[in-house]
């Protein structure tokens, strides 16, 4: 990852915000981001500092339990922030290059204290940046308690959470430019966004992944370009048109989007620029009356001075290679080809493109690249990449929801 | 666009501009002053624009109907993205011309980028930059024009309405340079790019220094692609250049804020190898950067092209653009690729240097220097050359320095460029930029 990573400094994400404003969500998706890229990024919050604790009784939610009036919840939650904190700085003082903190952040106070304790404890170059998530509309309240918090109350209903959120609300003091920090401000899930004292390279990627956020759960579905003439003959990568089987088969496919679809013209349909990828593509839009957006960042990964060659052939003249891909299949690269990393990086224009959009996406691409889409959705981890099942003639549909993203697998016949 | 005078209007909009053709959409920047210089000539005094003055008023309204209207016809016609580069500076103005470009253009997606400015010496360093050498102020002495234009800016600040939320128009707000972004309504795959360029912009004048790496073996045998390494030559150039910018910036603090990058390929990173011990820097590898990829003409020279590949030679001769190698890629497709080191080069605030290759530095140079991307076939960058870049007012200072391999002798060369037209491709969907 040396090549992408640029010897930078340590980052800190703080995420500012009242409950049930998507400050969770937002740091998932984020953490999730930042991981897939190469970072090593966690998440800091009060739950987990929870779970790290034993001496804490496990039933009781503290994170949800926000009622200002109980004197003993909100010390063991100001102790947990606390917690929280402290390994953040022991994570980035070791190997950790990102962190985002979920903790007590609500008053000017809280977060020059936190400040403070990084200043105090951090013993090496590090930069802030303020995440604050601000909501005034009642729905959008409504519909995140609904999808994210409902499950965990217990005997709590809605109305007494909201009502604990609105005495919290009166100590609540917004960001501001005084304090100065470096910070961005999403208003209404992104609808206004104030950015201020931007600096770096990574907080200007972040600034703009953020920016494409939204909460629509649409459909995201992964397909393999169907079969053709190098299939049978066991060779990787070339760029060879649709066998027959093949083209019978995008017919199939075709014929499963109509249905899985039900008319929605307004979908955003990527595919490579491959033969087999522009041939699928054309043949299932024509069944849906749709055309493909091809683009050469979803092409194949360049197999390099293997390409055209059978996995006999390959054993035989390039054992070396074989051996070293072996040993470390995210990071080996073919000779004048590409690496699982080389891919990641390249796919990353067709995440924001997934992430901005809120009508169903569909991309038929090829192995390696789905792979990597895939592992951002559903792997924690970017080394479990090589170990992901992308079978052919199957579709894979992914509705990312708040916190998990939902997984289907469907052959098509 | 909106903003008082003197607060980067026009420097926003040609960046943009340079930028949108660079992708390859057809955009044009339509500036309300000119056509007021055309109209209403060139001696128009601060009283021109006082909002009391009726007469004067009714004339740079008429002067920006006029402009409005050809931006709408551009629109209508094949034009795809146009920015109407004026002040803007009342509501009652921005209503007419959002409803206006409503009703006349079809499919059309508006995007209002107003400029705040309150630091007096930005200002101050605004006007002595652009607007003293304008048509405007040419019989006036520097002081004389700048107490006019000052007194110009008066006379608007005292009807400027900021853009409200109430106007319900998609809007970034770039306060102080990017001190303060806000941004509204931002929804789209043009717009959102749009808004992550400008929040990249600045002004500082930082250096870019663009080189191809050192002669290598292929390049002495004449041909295209593979990953050789330098030739003896190739060594001596890097050692002479990494002198040379050991030279530039004379103290160690300095050279420890150049950002070096460059390619995977060997030649590329041999030479930042020699230059970045040089300066006692390190320098990034991107793949990225690497050279356009020849696909099955790899390791060929031209004439070898010629004879294996004769309908791809002669198909490359006349759409050297578009042409894709089998299994390899066009010149647009490497723009494509190398955008994200365009904003790279944008953001920093230091110094950039840049080993890179022949077509990728065509292509980076095109953005750094020409409107039209047909151009960038014809750039001349030549090796053992490294061309230095100051972006000033509205576009870039060059040096070009040939330093030779063997005596270390630096000469300050000319570039040789012959043009021709082209058009590229439209696509149906147009933006207007205010």
């Amino acid at each position: 990852m040396q090549q992408y990573k640029k010897t930078q400094n340590k980052l800190i994400l703080v995420l500012v915000g009242l409950p049930a404003r998507g400050k969770t969500h937002i740091s998932y998706k984020l953490n999730r981001y930042l991981n897939w890229i190469g970072y090593k990024s966690e998440i800091f919050s009060i739950k987990g500092a929870q779970q790290n604790n034993d001496q804490l009784d496990q039933n009781i939610d503290y994170e949800l339990e926000i009622d200002p009036a109980n004197q003993q919840f909100v010390d063991v939650r100001q102790q947990l922030s606390f917690t929280a904190a402290h390994q953040l700085v022991n994570f980035l003082q070791n190997d950790g290059d990102i962190a985002l903190y979920n903790g007590l952040t609500s008053t000017k106070l809280d977060r020059q204290k936190l400040k403070s304790l990084f200043k105090e404890k951090l013993k090496l170059e590090y930069q802030v940046f303020w995440i604050e998530s601000i909501c005034d509309d009642p729905q959008v309240i409504l519909n995140n308690i609904n999808e994210s918090k409902l499950s965990r109350f217990k005997e709590k209903t809605i109305e007494q959470f909201m009502n604990q959120i609105n005495v919290l609300a009166q100590d609540y003091e917004s960001l501001e430019n005084i304090e100065n920090l470096s910070y961005i401000k999403l208003i209404n899930i992104g609808k206004l966004v104030k950015v201020h004292m931007l600096e770096g390279y990574l907080c200007s990627k972040i600034v703009s992944f953020l920016l494409n956020l939204h909460a629509n759960n649409r459909q995201i579905y992964l397909v393999r370009s169907c079969q053709t003439e190098y299939h049978l003959l066991d060779k990787i990568g070339g760029d060879p048109e649709l066998s027959a089987t093949g083209k019978q088969h995008s017919q199939q496919l075709g014929d499963y989007f109509i249905e899985e679809l039900k008319g929605n013209k307004n979908i955003t349909f990527f595919t490579s620029q491959m033969k087999r990828g522009i041939q699928t593509a054309e043949i299932v839009g024509d069944k849906l009356g749709i055309k493909a957006l091809k683009t050469k960042n979803l092409d194949e990964i360049d197999y390099g001075i293997c390409d055209g060659l059978t996995v006999k052939e390959i054993a035989a003249k390039y054992p070396k290679q074989i051996k070293e891909r072996k040993a470390n299949p995210l990071e080996f690269k073919y000779p004048r080809g590409e690496s699982f990393l080389d891919v990641i990086h390249r796919v990353e224009p067709i995440i924001y493109e997934i992430e901005r959009s809120r009508e169903p996406v569909l991309i038929i691409a090829h192995v390696a690249v789905l792979k990597c889409l895939y592992a951002y959705y559903h792997c924690n981890q970017i080394n479990e990449i090589p170990n992901i099942d992308i079978p052919i003639n199957c579709v894979i549909k992914l509705v990312p929801i708040p916190y998990h993203c939902l997984e289907s697998r469907v052959i098509i016949k | 666009m909106v903003g008082l005078p003197a607060r980067g209007k026009t420097y926003i909009s040609r960046k943009l501009h340079r930028y949108l053709n660079w992708l390859g959409y057809n955009c044009k920047v339509f500036n309300i002053g000119n056509y007021r210089r055309e109209i209403c000539g060139t001696e128009c005094d601060k009283n021109f624009f006082d909002s009391k003055n009726e007469q004067a008023t009714k004339a740079r309204n008429e002067c920006a109907s006029m402009a409005l209207n050809d931006l709408i016809n551009y629109l209508n016609s094949d034009g795809e993205i146009a920015i109407f580069d004026g002040t803007n500076t009342t509501k009652q103005r921005r209503n007419m011309v959002q409803c206006q470009l409503l009703q006349q253009c079809q499919n059309v997606q508006t995007l209002w980028i107003e400029s705040i400015c309150d630091d007096v010496e930005v200002i101050q360093n605004n006007i002595k930059l652009t607007k003293l050498n304008n048509p405007d102020y040419i019989s006036m002495s520097p002081e004389e024009a700048t107490k006019d234009f000052l007194g110009r800016i008066k006379m608007y600040e005292e009807v400027y309405q900021k853009i409200d939320l109430d106007e319900k128009l998609s809007f970034i707000k770039l306060i102080n340079i990017g001190e303060d972004i806000q941004i509204h309504k931002v929804k789209g795959y043009l717009l959102s790019k749009i808004i992550s360029y400008l929040m990249n912009l600045h002004t500082y004048p930082r250096p870019i220094y663009l080189t191809r790496h050192g002669g290598s073996i292929f390049n002495q045998e004449n041909r295209v692609g593979g990953d050789c390494d330098l030739s003896q030559q190739g060594i001596q150039y890097s050692q002479q250049l990494g002198k040379f910018l050991f030279e530039e910036f004379p103290n160690q603090e300095q050279r420890d804020q150049i950002h070096c990058l460059t390619s995977t390929m060997k030649r590329a990173t041999h030479t930042a190898d020699i230059v970045c011990n040089i300066l006692k820097i390190n320098y990034l590898q991107l793949k990225t950067l690497d050279e356009i990829n020849v696909g099955i003409c790899d390791g060929l020279t031209y004439t070898q092209i010629a004879i294996q590949f004769p309908e791809d030679f002669a198909e490359r001769k006349v759409n050297k653009l578009t042409y894709r190698y089998s299994r390899g890629e066009s010149y647009l497709d490497l723009i494509s690729r190398i955008e994200p080191i365009i904003y790279e080069i944008e953001r920093s605030r230091e110094p950039v240097l840049v080993i890179g290759h022949q077509a990728i530095l065509r292509s980076l140079y095109a953005y750094f220097h020409r409107n039209e991307i047909s151009e960038v076939l014809q750039l001349e960058i030549p090796i053992h050359v490294v061309i230095k870049l100051t972006p000033a007012a509205y576009n870039c200072e060059e040096i070009r320095i040939k330093i030779d391999p063997d005596t270390g002798e630096r000469k300050q060369i000319e570039e040789d460029l012959q043009f021709t037209r082209f058009n590229i491709l439209t696509k149906k969907k147009s933006y207007i930029l205010l």
